[in-house]
């Protein structure tokens, strides 16, 4: 198992908050109205990042939508760290909320596998709600239940295609998951 | 080899934690994915070698250059097969491999193929990896067939285009901006996402075009948006036009306000938050607009998803931030989540109770909060410690419980964050509630008894030197700080020797007794502790005229430095050791303000003609050295003080000037730092006529042109003034910029020979009172102002008319006066009704000024001002009353 991720370290969490810290510096007003206008001019407003993870910490599947590379660590091992300490003994798909610096998180455990979206600007905690129930129906459609870390990774190429589906370089593009279980098999959806 | 995936159906295995990819690697893998270059492909084989690619790229695996292009090329081999399993599988991997600009022409033409298919699902799909991986020229190509796919009779295939079209309008806006009636027409799809998708595209396209945007909501509002995604973007464009309409229309009903409101009636859950939230920010929200919103948001407050009390719970807290009372409402609701699993909601909830809480109401939150806060991180401490020093602040009688709560969490482990918030609420609480005193500084002490922290020991020592001497019995706190010179490291314990040697000034009684602990700290180990007990001794002793008054002795000890520290670091590291003391009086006084003149011309390049350019001029040492070294301005004297550069021109415009102001006891000098920002000119003989028949005390003296300004080397032009002596003489002066520009070929940087007069018409320049204030700080204002005599204390009244808000009232009288805000008092809080302002600094003629203002404002927003004033010299005290009434 030597290409997984190891789980993260204390330090990588400590900078992450410390570099947290230093933000607030800046009016939480200013920050506001300066964010608004970076996400409108730059158009990067989208799920920042879909991970999922195995029960000890160890990621999955992981797709990064607008984050700078020397970040993805950080995340990783921010959102890591957050399912070990909320994500014991929740029920399956109960949804978890969190924010970080300016940005939502919103994560759910389903069977052996947690499940993280992050968001921000027009992917509040509200959009991310809905986009991880429709990931959530879809992989439980696929895996017919719940799935334990072995049933996800035999389904791993169907959950691939259907989360390509679901959110699209960090926009939301299909919602219905009869629609997407027929959109990964190339069939048009039946309503049409 | 790695094992073959096998398909396990029966759900025993489930149980044994083996992973289908265990072992895997990258070689072997990449060695499996030659049966893509089979003659007869087996699309199920092919299909489960991809789904291995993909997971080692999602594991962070990389490809090498050739490994990618390897596998690229392979994987086109498989547009062959017809099998649509693969091929969707195919459209997946190709995406994740994003081949580079000169691998994807192998795959544009099965794309393209693909694009125009009679199966819709190729289609879509062939229209998202183009996008995902052409570029400009190649999306010129397809456009046509993108425009065609935009309305596509399947929505599918709609939805692909138009998010293709999102993702694009970052790299080609000129393009995607042409599509702009298909996506309208989109727009008016019956499925629901193609809706969806079409709003956000057509938004992103109009953004700019705020009627184009309006036309667009007022269309939508009427009509049937449907789905719920699409209500929610449309409910952020409403609130956007109703911000940008907010200056035009304040009379009257809030266009849309009504379609806002019949939202909180959608039967989405996240369309009603999205525009309870929208209504919660519109500027200037009434209470009667605002209370349909709270009513929806407190329902919110007690559902089972965890998600959607955050979102209310957040909301709110935003209210109560602006609309406090409006909130109260929903404490009882608030208050029942204070025990939520959730930490970010429960610490949202306690912070919002904090600031909608009466004053019967604390003691009873303060006890739940005590239990909360053993379960919580220290970054939410931190929330809750900053929300308790404001409670204190507004409820002054309840400032018992409220220090007992942040002693007792002082007591307990934190980080150092944490432990230096519940130190500042503290220190916040005894400076601003005199009754709180005796007993904070106990609960500091304590503190400091055992602290691991040096930064805040010494602090804290600080503090108890400036208000322990004042209480009822000093004596009490000698011992801990005493304590201090036997437990801690040399920093601590100097610190404690100076805190010392206050208490020993200021309280007669104690003096014996202190100096028999100092003497005990001549023999220290350390040699800073040892210096500042003897000198401290012999002040005390006053034995060895060292110090001739008790006033000098004051000033040593409890006054501030009067130069920024940072001023007072870089004097000291420019003096070098000689036969001459280092002179403090020499230190210039005044706060650095940020270089403003140096932001423009920047990215451009020098073309690499003339002499670098010299050395950016700003900072009163580098004023002073310039100014002195030009012989018609050495005779001045010394300088009092240099503004800010304040602009002369609009940005971008050809030539770019700016203006210090530099003031001495009889004379003005404007300086104009020019720069030339066209590379093809040369500009010689640069001079500034100044009319100056608006400032009769001012006589032109002499001035001094640039003899040349090439491209991008800034040069500086200046215009000496004769003025009253020691007057604060007001005025206005416009400007004109003279000069001759000579063409400068650009190939050889040479000019020619012949030039043209020209000239260009300055912005006017004004000076006003403040240009006669230095903004000296001073560190503890209530000392200094104590210090002062009563006498020459001058008070009056001001109405400031109607503002928008408290702070603008207090940053333009601070601006108005040229002087420096003390103790944090230049920010306000954002509700607040009343603010006292404490600025100081040093007028013409070295006289030192202290400013109270107190502000006040009534239902109206009308402002009214105290200001109190005290000053070494009555008429300077009347001179700042003359000030603000003509300002």
């Amino acid at each position: 198992m030597k290409l997984r991720k190891g789980p993260l370290s204390i330090f990588q969490a400590e900078e992450a908050r410390q570099r947290d810290d230093d933000d607030e510096e800046e009016s939480i007003i200013k920050k506001e109205s300066r964010r608004r206008k970076e996400g409108r001019k730059e158009g990067r407003i989208m799920i920042l990042a879909v991970l999922f993870a195995n029960s000890v910490g160890n990621v999955l599947i992981e797709r990064f939508n607008g984050v700078p590379a020397e970040e993805r660590l950080t995340w990783r091992s921010f959102l890591v760290k957050l399912g070990a300490e909320n994500l014991k003994g929740v029920k399956n798909e109960e949804l978890l909320v969190a924010c970080h610096k300016s940005v939502y998180i919103v994560y759910t455990m389903l069977g052996d596998v947690s499940i993280f979206l992050v968001g921000k600007d027009e992917y509040d905690e509200l959009a991310l709600a809905e986009a991880i129930f429709i990931i959530t129906g879809a992989v439980k459609d696929i895996c017919g239940k719940p799935p334990t870390e072995r049933v996800f990774l035999d389904k791993y190429g169907r959950i691939c295609l259907c989360l390509d589906e679901i959110v699209w370089n960090g926009l939301l593009e299909n919602t219905d998951k009869d629609r997407i279980k027929r959109l990964i098999r190339l069939k048009p959806p039946s309503e049409f | 080899m790695a094992q073959p995936l096998v398909k396990k159906d029966d759900d025993l295995d489930d149980e044994l934690e083996f992973s289908p990819f265990m072992g895997i690697e990258k070689g072997a893998v990449l060695q499996e994915a030659r049966v893509f270059n089979d003659p007869q492909l087996d699309p199920r084989r092919c299909s489960q070698v991809i789904t291995k690619l993909l997971y080692l790229l999602n594991q962070g695996e990389s490809f090498t250059k050739v490994e990618a292009t390897e596998v690229f090329f392979s994987v086109t081999k498989l547009f062959q097969s017809k099998d649509t399993g693969l091929r969707r599988m195919v459209y997946l991997i190709i995406k994740e491999l994003s081949p580079g600009s000169d691998e994807v022409i192998i795959v544009t033409s099965s794309l393209m193929k693909d694009m125009n298919s009679k199966i819709d699902m190729y289609r879509a799909n062939a229209i998202r990896v183009l996008c995902r991986i052409i570029d400009g020229t190649l999306l010129t190509q397809i456009e046509r067939y993108l425009k065609q796919a935009i309305v596509d009779k399947n929505p599918v295939v709609s939805s692909a285009a138009l998010v293709s079209g999102l993702h694009m309008l970052k790299s080609n806006p000129e393009i995607v901006k042409r599509w702009s009636n298909e996506v309208q027409e989109a727009v008016q799809s019956r499925a629901a996402l193609v809706q969806f998708h079409a709003l956000a595209l057509l938004h992103q396209i109009r953004q700019n075009d705020r009627l184009a945007v309006s036309k667009l909501v007022g269309s939508l509002t009427k009509g049937a948006v449907r789905s719920p995604l699409a209500q929610c973007l449309l409910i952020r464009y409403t609130s956007q036009i109703i911000r940008d309409m907010g200056n035009h229309s304040q009379s009257g009903e809030r266009p849309f306000y009504d379609f806002l409101e019949s939202c909180l009636r959608h039967k989405a859950e996240m369309v009603i938050l999205e525009a309870a939230r929208a209504i919660t920010e519109l500027d200037g929200v009434s209470s009667r607009e605002l209370t349909p919103a709270i009513t929806v948001l407190q329902l919110f407050l007690s559902s089972p998803k965890p998600v959607l009390r955050f979102a209310a719970v957040r909301t709110l807290n935003k209210v109560a931030m602006t609309h406090p009372m409006a909130v109260t409402n929903c404490n009882i609701d608030m208050e029942s989540l204070i025990s939520d699993q959730n930490r970010s909601i429960a610490t949202l909830a306690i912070t919002t109770l904090l600031k909608t809480g009466n004053e019967s109401s604390v003691e009873r939150l303060m006890k739940q909060i005590t239990n909360f806060m053993s379960d919580i991180a220290d970054e939410f401490k931190i929330v809750v410690v900053e929300a308790i020093r404001s409670l204190c602040v507004k409820f002054p009688l309840k400032y018992r419980s409220l220090m007992n709560f942040l002693s007792n969490i002082l007591r307990e482990e934190g980080g150092f964050e944490y432990k230096r918030a519940i130190v500042d609420s503290i220190v916040t609480i005894i400076r601003d509630i005199p009754d709180a005193k005796e007993n904070g500084l106990l609960h500091l002490c304590e503190f400091i008894e055992d602290c691991e922290f040096t930064y805040l020991s010494t602090q804290i020592l600080h503090f108890l030197g400036i208000e322990g001497p004042n209480t009822s019995d000093p004596s009490k706190y000698i011992r801990y700080i005493y304590n201090r010179v036997h437990l801690e490291n040399a920093t601590v314990r100097a610190a404690a020797v100076c805190t010392l040697a206050k208490f020993g000034f200021m309280v007669e009684a104690l003096k014996p007794r202190i100096t028999v602990l100092l003497k005990r700290c001549i023999y220290d180990s350390d040699d800073e502790v040892r210096d500042r007990a003897t000198l401290f001794l012999s002040i005390l002793g006053n034995d060895d005229g060292l110090v001739e008054t008790d006033n000098d002795s004051r000033e040593f000890l409890f006054g501030s430095l009067e130069a920024p520290l940072v001023n007072m670091e870089t004097s000291l590291k420019n003096y070098e050791p000689s036969e001459e003391a280092f002179d403090v009086e020499s230190v210039p006084k005044e706060v650095k303000s940020q270089p403003l003149a140096e932001k423009k011309a920047k990215g451009k390049n020098p073309t690499g003609l003339g002499a670098p350019p010299p050395a950016p001029v700003s900072g009163f040492d580098a004023y002073e050295r310039l100014l002195s070294s030009i012989p018609e301005f050495a005779t001045f004297g010394k300088l009092f003080k240099s503004s800010s550069p304040v602009e002369l021109t609009e940005a971008e415009t050809e030539y770019s000037v700016n203006v210090v102001k530099h003031i001495f006891e009889s004379h003005v000098v404007f300086q104009y730092n020019c720069t030339n920002t066209v590379p093809e000119q040369l500009l010689e003989r640069v001079n500034v006529i100044v009319d100056a028949s608006e400032a009769e005390e001012f006589s032109e003296l002499s001035s001094k042109p640039l003899n040349s300004l090439p491209y991008d080397s800034p040069g500086q032009a200046f215009v000496a003034f004769e003025k009253p002596e020691g007057v604060p003489a007001v005025g206005k002066f416009s400007n004109t910029l003279t000069f001759v520009v000579k063409e400068v070929d650009p190939n050889t940087g040479e000019a020619e020979e012949d030039g043209v007069e020209d000239e260009y018409q300055l912005e006017d320049l004004e000076v006003v009172p403040a240009d006669y204030m230095v903004n000296v700080g001073v560190s503890n204002f209530r000392n200094a102002w104590e210090n002062m005599d009563p006498e020459n204390e001058l008070v009056d009244e001001y109405g400031l008319g109607p503002r928008e808000s408290l702070g603008e009232a207090v940053k333009a009288v601070t601006d108005v006066l040229g002087m420096q805000s003390c103790e944090g008092t230049e920010t306000v809080a954002s509700n607040a009704r009343s603010h006292t302002s404490l600025l100081s600094g040093l007028y013409i003629g070295n006289v030192k000024v202290l400013v109270k203002a107190q502000f006040g404002m009534d239902n109206r927003k009308e402002i009214a001002m105290k200001l109190a004033v005290r000053a070494d010299d009555q008429s300077v005290s009347e001179a700042i009353h003359a000030i603000v009434s003509g300002g």
